[in-house]
């Protein structure tokens, strides 16, 4: 496999406080790939670089062959996000809101249209679609975020919290949707979470964020190995050794 | 630029879907109306009472017999006319366009889709071009509908004839009217780049608005007063009040860097037709053709359109130098 993704140094300061400290790792081309990590670790500041969103203070990244400081446009292009909390235009319908991504990021309009009824359908908002996105519950919205996401058809997919919000339905869907999408599209995923039960069950590997730098990285059986976890211990009991809570 | 009018096009549609938008265009709407009514029946009665006490003819507007005191009664009282519909769309034109801007970014940044606009492959130039362009768009629809409807009542009530001297005065009234509206919008913008809540920059969009109408034409007038105080004498047992000459240009100074002063200043000395003097005691009518009354207004007009370009550019400037977080 190729790296899709190479961080590299990449660091990110506010004043003394140092928010992502030199971080170095590839992600490789169609993997799943979770970011994990308490609040403030680092996690929504690395992605917000890697969409050239916070520019970082040291070091950079190459997101499919674009330098993030050098062709930022490059880098987003291939790129979809579906931020934490991630809200729309309230004034209009689903349709209209995915219409209107779709335009910015330049997909023919004969494309968009099948795409966007496609994409309405997979996420389940399908009888939805022409009731104004004001009236959605959070659930709702986290589904149209997704549709959003895809909306460009990325080789990338950055979720960050994806399934904040999903009753435990969606959340089976979401998982199952992930799945298709790295196997049938050899899509890349990348996705912050707090629910290690997610992480455990979708992720080719992950990297550990602790206080701006990356704990550990690799699949779960390498990080089990990296701290001795024993049969008894779950990943969440990995996850604390590597925050140093046990 | 990729992207600007889809932006625009967006924020055109958000802007007219929203309840306090139509809700403050048929405010101003009404306003207007009603007001241009009021001065089209004023200036009926003054052109037959302008007639009379000067000339003493019989003649009427438009016979074509009293060309002289015809333009006196046609000059002085278009633009009196007018101005409760210039005071009005300088009251609720402001209050719409803030209205409209006041949230523009920091709606974006507190709902989330701010990161989500800034991840697709656009420059950020194009959001808040985009994002003006829309709310412009949205300005000039109402500026041309409020002027459409009111100048149409005006000219119904009075029998105005249109000729194109007065076309092209309404129509620089009218451009006037818009540049007012975008530098509003352009404080919204700013403010809503600034402020990180909505309730905030609203507030702060509203006490701009205020000094604009009241606090510092108050100030100049303070200052003013201050400067070159207003003598008070007794004259043959009458009071008498005199202004010094310093008085008047230190308040036309100072109200005059409110955009709502300086936006009626403008347009009475475009729709001034007219003016008269007193030579020896005797009236002179001495009519003003649009080219004298643009060079009349045209310090006004520099400045207005650079408060414009300076606050937009402003605009420009921080929010292209932003961290998103």
């Amino acid at each position: 496999m190729n790296a899709i993704i190479e961080i590299k140094n990449l660091t990110k300061k506010y004043g003394d406080f140092t928010a992502v400290d030199h971080v170095n790792y590839t992600i490789e081309e169609g993997e799943i790939f979770g970011l994990l990590g308490p609040n403030g670790a680092g996690k929504t500041t690395t992605i917000l670089m890697l969409l050239g969103l916070i520019p970082p203070t040291e070091g950079t990244a190459i997101v499919n062959g674009a330098d993030i400081i050098e062709k930022p446009l490059e880098a987003r292009r291939t790129v979809g996000l579906l931020p934490e909390g991630a809200g729309f235009y309230e004034n209009l319908n689903a349709r209209q809101n995915l219409s209107f991504y779709a335009e910015l990021a330049e997909v023919p309009t004969s494309v968009a249209k099948e795409r966007i009824e496609k994409l309405i359908d997979m996420v389940g908002l399908g009888t939805k679609r022409d009731v104004k996105v004001g009236a959605y519950s959070r659930g709702m919205k986290q589904r149209l975020g997704i549709a959003q996401s895809l909306v460009r058809d990325p080789k990338i997919l950055i979720l960050d919290e994806p399934t904040q919000g999903i009753d435990p339905e969606g959340t089976r869907d979401f998982r199952e949707l992930i799945r298709m999408l790295s196997k049938e599209k050899g899509m890349t995923i990348i996705f912050t979470t707090h629910v290690l039960y997610e992480v455990n069950k979708l992720c080719d590997r992950v990297a550990i964020m602790k206080n701006g730098t990356i704990a550990g990285i690799g699949t779960i059986t390498e990080l089990r190995k990296q701290v001795n976890a024993t049969e008894g211990e779950d990943f969440e009991d990995v996850f604390l050794r590597y925050q140093g809570v046990v | 630029m990729a992207g600007l009018f889809t932006m625009a096009k967006k924020e055109f549609l958000d802007i007219i879907g929203e309840k306090k938008f139509l809700l403050i265009f048929a405010t101003l709407l009404i306003v207007v109306l009603v007001s241009t009514f009021e001065g089209g029946l004023s200036y009926s009665s003054s052109q037959s009472s302008t007639v009379t006490t000067v000339t003493g003819n019989s003649t009427r507007p438009g016979d074509g017999g009293g060309g002289t005191f015809e333009a006196f009664g046609s000059a002085q009282s278009l633009s009196r006319s007018l101005s409760s519909m210039i005071t009005n769309f300088s009251l609720v034109g402001g209050v719409l366009a803030i209205a409209i801007s006041f949230d523009t970014i920091n709606n974006e940044r507190q709902k989330g889709s701010l990161k989500t606009l800034l991840s697709y492959p656009i420059y950020r130039d194009t959001i808040v071009y985009g994002k003006y362009l829309g709310g412009l768009i949205a300005v000039a629809l109402v500026a041309t509908i409020t002027f459409l409807a009111g100048i149409g009542v005006f000219v119904s009530v009075t029998g105005l004839a249109l000729t194109m001297d007065t076309v092209i005065r309404l129509l620089i009234f009218f451009g006037v009217s818009l540049i007012y509206m975008a530098i509003f919008l352009a404080v919204g913008l700013l403010l809503s780049i600034v402020l990180p809540l909505p309730s905030t920059s609203l507030l702060a969009s509203m006490i701009v608005w205020l000094s604009s109408i009241q606090l510092i034409p108050n100030v100049g007038y303070a200052i003013a007063q201050i400067l070159y105080p207003v003598r008070f004498s007794l004259a043959n047992g009458r009071p008498s009040f005199a202004t010094q000459a310093g008085f008047t240009t230190i308040r036309a100074i100072i109200s005059g860097l409110s955009p709502s002063t300086a936006y009626e200043n403008i347009v009475n000395s475009i729709l001034t037709t007219s003016q008269l003097q007193f030579n020896s005691g005797s009236p002179t009518v001495i009519s003003i053709n649009v080219t004298q009354a643009i060079a009349t207004s045209l310090p006004s007009l520099i400045y207005f359109v650079g408060l414009l370009i300076a606050i937009f550019a402003a605009a420009y400037v921080i929010f292209t130098r932003q961290e998103i977080r």
